[in-house]
């Protein structure tokens, strides 16, 4: 039976609300906004921080196992064209090839650059690669739109010849509300924009791929650079014809994946694990750099025609607007969320998905979001700077989250906004901006994932899930949670994770993984400290109600006391197991985390060149269990973002339809030298959707970033920016400079 | 990369010339030729990897009667460290410091820094047609191309962008090459050094079979004469240059005596800016002198539609390099 607990969600020292929740009979009471804890909520350094410091920490691209083959793929540099003819005999004849797959036999249609089209299996590097080499394929080129504008233009060529390019996804691609047309017209001040977004491509470290080895009793081991093990397994399992049972994937570390290696298998995976069951072999398919960027994800584009109204108080009183972009070959999901965040009454949003001859997008940390919150954030800025207000207080008149509006003044503080507005820009060839965004995102996690933990007289503790840890901190979230409840250490825990043959883990997306699998593990920590507790009370022959935790000691009655090595002492050969599991999730705080950014820009107005010189951010996650690693989430979301503003791009020939610049010398990535100072404040609270209060932050810390710095950057050249990269050239162009 | 014979060379060899077998490519740094071999780029047969040789000639930054001179070998972080370059030109230590990353910067060396090819993206990725690979057209030139790196001179058939960054400096001090060729040492000016793009070549510099990079010489400077080295790039480290400049003043009274300006970044080949050159010679050293010099240094830029604003980034490295020259005591 359930029981009911009344409890205080939300920030300490406000804003805060009571809440009354069905807690399940087995799980722990709440923590509560007041709670007051020992590991949770400080800095503990990454559990495997010097391995990966070191170089020990194994990859899947460090997985070499005995006897093991390679497997790559020959790709169709054109973007779209029909395999004329295949001839492997060259390749098959060389030394040491050991299977050619053809995946696209002559006729087959290629509808982007990158498309596999012949698959090989070789003993060696050298080889493999001399084999690619020996391999013709001939192509009918079509050619064909591989850019939103020229695939929406008239006459252009079809991706799927049933269907006209642009696809404006019926009712789901509509957003309305209100009277937007009378609500503009009766406006005290109205701002239109164009706002262009590039295409950004994952460039995890770790490209994509696996080893797979099949072994004598018909099952399989994979070790897989995947964001949800289990996904990976059954996804693996349906294209081998075996049971889930009899597939195993390791993903002991990963190195990064931003939503590109969710679900199921990829194209070459499934080469290597034929190969592998064919030949009776470890057989080893990563992606090279290039591929990678060509037909691993990425970001879709976007083209966004926004009109946005206020009246003479400086309320945002309508929006409206059209959205095109391109997700590849597929149909949809080019959408850009570009209408949440502030009050607005009147809506009318269409969102129009453009089908081009390019590798289809994918999920990419906070989809939709960086590019919708990039336009919507500059007309909102426009729209305040043309009705005569400070944008950080046409913000705040129009945010009605209440916990954005702590953060708003948290973060202008730490910025100096005022003296920073009035100063700036400043005289000279390089002019100062400053200026702000918000995160949005309303992900809690759930599921009802189990998560066992195993005790051992020597006072070892083990916790064990299948989830794995996509560079987040997972490890180190759980272990936090169990010392939290068990008086010990975070260090002295074991987490044993990725691995499929601990119980199913949620996979890694939409930063739901450490509230998904967060409260399980306090859940079995709470269930190690009763059993815990049993033992003592057996030993000193009171009642196990009786024994506490008074911080890092048991104490019972009379003065008895002992340490987590003595108690554990009393713990029998076989050790102590329990589990834990997450639970449905309660009603909460507030559906959406909320979050903040502020940047300060130096533009050099003769080169063009910006460099971001300091970024505050401000974000709520409900709790933060670890602040260190939850700081270095946030750090590397702005990174990512200042990269996504000022640097990446997908560069396609329009003409050829290839990517010029699969390399990261010419793709490229925010790198040390240009990283600013990075303030993270972080507003915890009890998100009261789970025992621990926790949420997700992966996701919302890159949702502001480019807003914030394209924003920082209009109020220092006085010229609106309405197209991500900011480049030098596109600086010069709004300069007047040339064009 | 396609097999190849490799023959490595360490110890004291004193002979260079005696490494280079007929046909066989050079390996010092390796930075830029083996992405060229992954790539297929470049298929050589032979492969001689030189760059562990303890030869005192290729290895030394020397001061000499004749100048400073900087062997081939010496690798870009200990152009950036030296004293010796210092003192006589912080500008070249300056380019060198401000290339590529540090790893990059302890591996690659000065020799390879001139030899090395075009970073176009079309030239590096072999699916592409590439005229200095042997296409009848060069696809940057087509309208719906990529084209925010290439070059705005000298690109009527090939838009290729030299990637280098100590060139444009080297020019400017009046550098001399040292080549062996024949069994001797020849210097050679700077200028001589470089040729124009042709279809189906994909080195930019003019070395016959045989002939080796060994030594750069950088004759003294004149009295009253400052060099200054300016470069933009979109990231602050770990970048090629979009467009660079070095500029050599000599002042005689309140005039410019000689001056000397190169660029790197927006040609073929590192580009001589002699119209801008002969603009400032006999002006005041001042900013209207200056400007007059950036306007002469685009001259004869053919800008393609994707690219027109690095006509206007030459004209600010330029003159800031001018600015800088005149203010800066070497």
């Amino acid at each position: 039976m359930p029981r009911k607990v009344t409890y205080t969600v939300g920030r300490a020292g406000g804003p805060t609300r009571e809440i009354t929740v069905d807690v399940h009979d087995l799980d722990v009471d709440p923590w509560g906004a007041d709670a007051e804890l020992r590991v949770v909520g400080t800095d503990v350094p990454r559990l495997e921080a010097s391995q990966k410091t070191t170089g020990a920490a194994r990859y899947t691209y460090d997985v070499n196992r005995p006897n093991m083959a390679l497997c790559r793929l020959l790709r169709s540099p054109h973007a779209h064209a029909t395999v004329r003819s295949v001839d492997t005999s060259r390749a098959e004849r060389l030394r040491g090839v050991l299977g050619v797959n053809v995946l696209v036999p002559a006729g087959g249609r290629i509808t982007f650059a990158g498309k596999g089209v012949v698959a090989v299996c070789a003993e060696n590097e050298e080889t493999l690669d001399d084999a690619l080499h020996a391999i013709d394929v001939s192509y009918d080129v079509t050619g064909g739109p591989v850019t939103t504008d020229d695939g929406r233009a008239p006459g252009a060529e079809r991706v799927d010849p049933k269907r006209d390019n642009v696809n404006a996804g019926g009712r789901r691609g509509r957003q309305e509300r209100g009277d937007p047309q009378a609500a503009m017209a009766a406006a005290a001040t109205k701002v239109s924009a164009t706002f262009r977004t590039q295409v950004q491509t994952h460039s995890a470290l770790e490209t994509h791929g696996c080893v797979v080895e099949h072994h004598d009793d018909g099952t399989y081991t994979v070790w897989a650079s995947t964001q949800g093990t289990n996904a990976f397994r059954g996804s693996m399992a349906q294209t081998l014809g075996v049971p889930a049972d009899r597939v195993r994937v390791i993903t002991e570390h990963m190195g990064g994946g931003f939503g590109a290696k969710l679900g199921a298998i990829d194209e070459w995976d499934r080469a290597a694990a034929f190969f592998a069951r064919d030949l009776m072999r470890p057989v080893k398919a990563m992606l090279l750099r290039r591929a990678e960027h060509q037909v691993a994800g990425c970001r879709p584009d976007s083209i966004q025609e926004l009109s946005m109204a206020c009246d003479g108080d400086g309320k945002i009183t309508a929006l409206s607007g059209t959205t095109h972009g391109t997700a590849g070959n597929g149909r949809g999901g080019a959408g850009a969320a570009n209408t949440r965040i502030y009050r607005i009454p009147n809506l009318a949003m269409e969102q129009v998905t453009v089908s081009t001859f390019t590798g289809r997008a994918r999920a990419f940390r906070a989809p939709g979001h960086p590019q919708g919150v990039f336009a919507l954030e500059g007309i909102v800025d426009a729209l305040a700077i043309a009705a005569g207000i400070d944008p950080l207080e046409f913000r705040l008149r129009n945010d009605p989250h209440p916990l954005r509006q702590v953060q708003w003044r948290l973060g202008a503080e730490r910025m100096e906004w005022d003296r920073k507005r009035r100063e700036f820009p400043g005289t000279g060839a390089v002019r100062r901006g400053v200026c702000c965004a918000a995160a949005v995102w309303r992900q809690k996690g759930g599921g009802d994932y189990v998560v066992n933990l195993e005790i051992r007289s020597d006072g070892s503790v083990t916790v064990k899930n299948a989830v794995q840890d996509i560079g987040t901190g997972t490890r180190t979230v759980l272990a936090v949670l169990v010392a939290e409840e068990l008086g010990i250490a975070p260090e002295q825990v074991t987490v044993r994770i990725g691995d499929t043959q601990y119980p199913a883990g949620p996979s890694s997306g939409g930063s739901t993984t450490a509230p998904s699998i967060g409260p399980a593990a306090r859940e079995a920590g709470h269930h190690a400290r009763l059993r815990m507790a049993e033992l003592l009370a057996e030993d000193w022959s009171c009642k196990p109600g009786e024994v506490r935790l008074d911080g890092v000691r048991f104490a019972g009655p009379g003065g008895k006391s002992a340490t987590w090595g003595e108690a554990c002492s009393l713990i029998d050969k076989s050790g102590l197991s329990v589990s834990g599991q997450r639970r449905k999730n309660y009603g909460g705080f507030s559906g959406e985390t909320a979050g903040c950014q502020f940047a300060q820009v130096a533009v050099d107005t003769e080169t063009g060149v910006i460099r971001v010189e300091r970024v505050v951010a401000v974000h709520d996650a409900g709790r933060i269990v670890d602040t260190l690693t939850a700081r270095s989430q946030v750090v590397g979301g702005v990174i990512q973002g200042i990269s996504y503003a000022l640097h990446e791009d997908r560069q396609l020939d329009r003409n050829l339809g290839d990517m010029v610049n699969p390399t990261f010398d010419t793709y490229r990535i925010l790198g040390i030298g240009d990283t600013p100072r990075i303030d993270c404040l972080l507003t915890t609270l009890d998100s009261g959707f789970n025992n621990a209060g926790m949420m997700g932050l992966g996701e919302p810390v890159t949702v502001p970033t480019a807003g914030a710095v394209a924003n920082a950057v209009s109020h220092a050249i006085g010229v609106r920016m309405t197209e991500i990269p900011i480049t030098p050239a596109r600086v010069l162009a709004a300069l007047g400079g040339v064009r | 990369m396609k097999a190849f014979r490799y023959v490595r060379v360490s110890g004291g060899a004193g002979d260079v010339g005696k490494l280079v077998r007929k046909g066989a490519t050079l390996k010092a740094g390796g930075c830029d030729l083996l992405d060229r071999m992954k790539e297929r780029i470049a298929e050589p047969a032979d492969v001689v990897a030189f760059g562990e040789v303890q030869n005192e000639y290729l290895r030394a930054i020397a001061a000499t009667p004749d100048g400073l001179r900087i062997g081939a070998l010496v690798t870009l972080a200990e152009i950036a460290a030296s004293k010796k370059v210092a003192a006589h030109s912080a500008a070249l230590a300056e380019a060198a410091r401000r290339a590529a990353s540090p790893q990059v910067r302890h591996r690659a060396t000065l020799g390879g820094n001139l030899c090395q090819h075009t970073r176009c993206g079309y030239y590096r990725i072999a699916t592409f047609p590439c005229w200095r690979r042997g296409a009848d057209v060069c696809p940057v030139l087509v309208d719906g191309a990529v084209q925010d790196t290439a070059g705005v001179f000298d690109n009527g058939e090939c838009a290729s962008a030299h990637p280098a960054s100590l060139p444009p400096v080297l020019g400017a001090l009046g550098a001399r090459v040292v080549v062996r060729a024949r069994k001797e040492r020849e210097e050679r000016a700077f200028e001589a050094l470089w040729r124009q793009p042709a279809k189906g070549v994909h080195e930019d510099v003019a070395l016959a079979p045989g002939e080796v990079i060994v030594a750069v010489v950088l004759p003294p400077l004149p009295a009253r004469t400052n060099v200054a080295y300016e470069a933009v790039r979109q990231r602050a480290a770990f970048d090629w240059a979009l467009a660079s400049c070095a500029a050599r003043v000599t002042r005689d009274g309140g005039k410019v005596k000689a001056a000397s300006i190169w660029l790197g970044s927006v040609a073929p080949t590192p580009r001589r800016a002699v119209a801008a050159e002969k603009a400032l010679v006999g002006k005041a050293p001042g900013a209207a002198g200056f400007a007059a010099a950036a306007d002469a240094a685009v001259a004869g830029a053919s800008p393609l539609p994707g690219n027109t604003y690095k006509v206007e980034l030459v004209k600010v490295v330029v003159r800031r390099a001018l600015e800088r020259a005149a203010r800066r005591e070497r």
